[in-house]
């Protein structure tokens, strides 16, 4: 007998996601995952001066907003054919730093650990299944560790603050690297705070992560997925440094080693998503379509992004494989550990960056617009691949498009039959108690879910000329 | 009140906050103030907000959780999902509860392109549970931009139809906190003027003075170069950034004197311009936010 469990909200996440899954013989068949918000940022990027993309595009997402600031500085250096100077890069790498760094620790401790470890009693904290299997000493270690992260992903944002005046929505971020200047106060401060981080991440985090992972072992073997993994590339390609983490890269199980990624093989659809249009593909330079709620066929806010037709997992875990650095698995557990030893990673860039910072160079000038002009940036972010693409005319912002990672993890299904990668790696996942489902929450939080970010998405649906932005 | 605060006790807003937390912490030890319940709704928005409470520090988040607040609903935060969520929600209905709100009210389709949950196998919509809430709860506060007047979320062409918090809820008082997003102390600091006192003054429109009540311009560090007519050109200079549009001179905030993510700088501070995210109108009002020359001659729209 088939049993329909639909979950809304799917709280501990930002944004909001609605999962429907249908368990027959306590395997899950199908499923379906929906966001559930729309704020339509690309229509209201229109029109306005492109310097404000910047600062606009950071209030899609509160936990993740310097990625935006990233993607769209990049996206107008592109533009604006301006190219930063490698202090700029590193300064502005270090502010993208802290944000991994905030955001890996409050997604582990305060989205994640709830699902495995019963934190204390508190309304907050009640839970609705029973399945907490760990040992009472370690139990209370970790929920006593859930308080102890708070003034560490704190001191995360600290930090982002120093060198970009608040967090979250940073002003430091901007075309050339950041706003201000590096001073050597400004650098032991951050050198001082990241060896606290760094600490609490080696001595408290990683073990925690590995302790709930030996107790719950059975997750290493749900929510693996299709396998394909996609990275834009991430603290790579430096004059100097060359490459920090890792390259562009692409990988599905019919390659033997990963590729190059290429950006031309990057397409949107629609056909399951809540928008109209002509044509369900297009490429993320094209126009986009008009929102329609009433759509038949529709189900989710989020469209469906593809790579040469196939559904991509992006995110630390495929990041770490694609740079050779994690060769464990694909499964809900093993992006869960791989959050954890990514923080470690990025504390460990962020340090070597640090290294490099010369006090006082001033990175910005007075900044001229064209007339018209495109551009795009594309960088892998905290959950991964991050596009903004966007087209300056009369001196504004004429089209905008934004593809988020969590566009990329949580989106519908698509024409050929293909899942979103979240839904697909809910499928064959056994349900011990279909009434109390803790599976489905534990699997989809591992992809660390934005929907704010996913599901912001629209532009007006006017069809304009394809131009190739290589 | 054991003692009235008065000179030659400091008196600027951080310390008057500081105090206000303290005194709670206090009362709240010994039983003289009871701890209430506090429902955090976030509708349509990015969920900043909450993500600034997080980095509350004297008062931190932890210590709210603790001493000040039973926090019976956060969809960012809490243990349960689904429709055991939201039936926490209607629980609270029936008690003595504080609302916060981040985010605007969708409007569009019903409501529909802002649902936050489910509740008898019906889409519960941002709008449907603002109104629910917002009739029964003892004090509501707007948190951060949207809820306070629609923000980024209700920005031209206002694709979801979006409103501020007080458009559907026209009837009822509510202390209105904007910021985009709000800085922790703003909240906390109301939150426990809230339980000491009950509701702190407020300016016409709703703002709680302790916080909002003296534009930057008239603190900011860069006045005397304001005053002296030495202007930026372009963002990372250390002179005055009015050329650049900055908004100080119309925005009403401590964030000269407070600053952010513990006082360790701030927007001006990082060498740009104030955009005036905590301007009712933000942030069609306070576009652009930056111009590099804005003694030009503006051409017709």
């Amino acid at each position: 007998m088939s049993k329909r469990i639909v979950i809304n909200p799917l709280t501990r996440i930002s944004g909001f996601l609605e999962i429907e899954v249908t368990v027959d013989q306590h395997v899950v068949t199908e499923a379906r995952t929906t966001g559930n918000l729309f704020r339509g940022f690309e229509q209201m990027l229109v029109g306005r001066s492109p310097f404000d993309a910047v600062y606009f595009t950071q209030r899609i997402c509160g936990i993740c907003s310097a990625a935006h600031s990233m993607a769209s500085s990049l996206a107008l250096e592109d533009a604006l054919k301006v190219e930063p100077l490698e202090q700029g890069r590193y300064l502005r790498d270090i502010i993208h730093c802290c944000e991994f760094l905030q955001n890996h620790i409050r997604h582990f401790y305060q989205y994640t650990a709830p699902d495995f470890v019963f934190i204390e009693q508190n309304a907050l904290f009640q839970t609705d299944h029973n399945d907490f299997r760990l040992p009472k000493a370690i139990n209370d270690r970790i929920s006593k560790h859930y308080f102890d992260s708070l003034p560490i992903s704190r001191s995360a944002h600290q930090m982002l603050a120093i060198l970009g005046g608040k967090a979250p929505h940073n002003h430091g971020v901007f075309i050339g690297g950041i706003t201000t200047q590096a001073t050597s106060e400004k650098i032991v401060q951050l050198d001082s705070l990241l060896q606290t981080i760094t600490a609490f991440i080696d001595e408290k985090m990683i073990p925690d992560v590995y302790d709930i992972a030996k107790y719950y072992p059975d997750y290493y073997g749900v929510g693996g997925g299709y396998g394909n993994l996609l990275t834009y590339g991430s603290f790579n390609d430096y004059k100097e440094l060359g490459t920090l983490y890792v390259d562009p890269l692409v990988s599905t199980l019919e390659m033997t080693e990963p590729e190059p990624f290429d950006e031309s093989n990057i397409s949107e659809k629609i056909d399951y998503s809540w928008f109209t249009r002509e044509e369900n593909e297009y490429q993320p330079d094209e126009t986009v379509p008009e929102p329609d709620r009433r759509k038949q066929k529709g189900y989710s806010w989020v469209k469906a992004p593809r790579y040469n037709g196939r559904p991509m997992e992006v995110g630390p875990l495929a990041r770490l494989i694609l740079s050779g650095a994690y060769e464990h698995g694909i499964s809900a557990m093993d992006r869960t550990i791989a959050r954890a030893l990514e923080a470690k990673k990025i504390a460990q860039i962020m340090k070597t960056l640090l290294r490099e910072v010369l006090p006082g160079v001033d990175l910005q000038k007075k900044y001229d617009l064209p007339e018209s002009a495109e551009g795009r940036g594309l960088v892998d972010t905290t959950r991964g691949g991050l596009g903004h693409w966007l087209k300056i005319k009369d001196q504004k912002l004429s089209f905008y498009q934004i593809i988020t990672p969590s566009t990329w993890d949580f989106s519908p299904r698509d024409d050929q039959g293909f899942r979103g990668v979240a839904e697909q790696a809910l499928i064959g996942t056994p349900i011990e108690d279909p009434n109390n489902p803790a599976e489905i929450g534990r699997i989809l939080r591992s992809f660390d879910p934005c929907m704010s970010c996913a599901t912001h998405v629209f532009s007006k649906g006017k069809q304009v000329k394809t131009i190739k932005v290589f | 009140m054991e003692q009235p605060i008065l000179p030659p006790e400091s008196l600027t807003n951080e310390a008057i906050a500081a105090r206000l937390t303290t005194t709670a912490d206090k009362k709240q030890r010994e039983g003289l103030i009871k701890k209430r319940n506090l429902v955090y709704l976030e509708l349509n928005g990015c969920s900043g907000n909450i993500i600034s409470l997080l980095n509350g520090q004297n008062p931190t988040f932890e210590y709210t959780l603790h001493s000040l607040v039973n926090l019976r609903y956060s969809n960012s935060l809490m243990a349960s999902e689904g429709e055991q969520a939201t039936e926490k929600l209607i629980d609270v209905l029936d008690e003595d509860f504080i609302l916060a709100v981040e985010g605007a009210v969708a409007l569009k389709d019903e409501g529909l392109y802002n649902v936050i949950g489910s509740w008898n196998d019906q889409p519960l919509t941002g709008l449907q549970a603002a109104q629910m809430l917002g009739e029964r709860a003892s004090h509501i506060l707007a948190v951060g931009a949207c809820a306070t007047h629609g923000g980024v979320s209700a920005a031209k062409p206002n694709p979801s139809e979006s409103v501020s918090l007080q458009d559907v809820l026209p009837d009822r008082n509510m202390i209105k906190l904007p910021g985009c997003p709000v800085h922790p102390d703003w909240f906390l600091g109301t939150l426990a003027h809230l339980l000491l006192y009950g509701e702190p003054e407020t300016d016409n429109l709703g703002r709680p003075l302790m916080f909002y009540s003296t534009l930057i311009h008239d603190r900011c560090p860069r006045r005397p170069f304001f005053d002296r007519g030495i202007f930026a050109e372009k963002l990372g200079d250390k002179t005055c950034l009015f050329k650049l549009g900055c908004r100080g001179p119309v925005t009403r905030t401590d964030c000269p004197t407070r600053q952010w993510n513990g006082s360790v700088n701030w927007p001006i501070g990082d060498d740009t311009p104030c955009i005036g995210c905590s301007q009712f109108g933000f942030p069609d009002a306070m576009a652009p936010f930056i111009s590099f020359d804005t003694t030009r001659v503006v051409k017709d729209e």
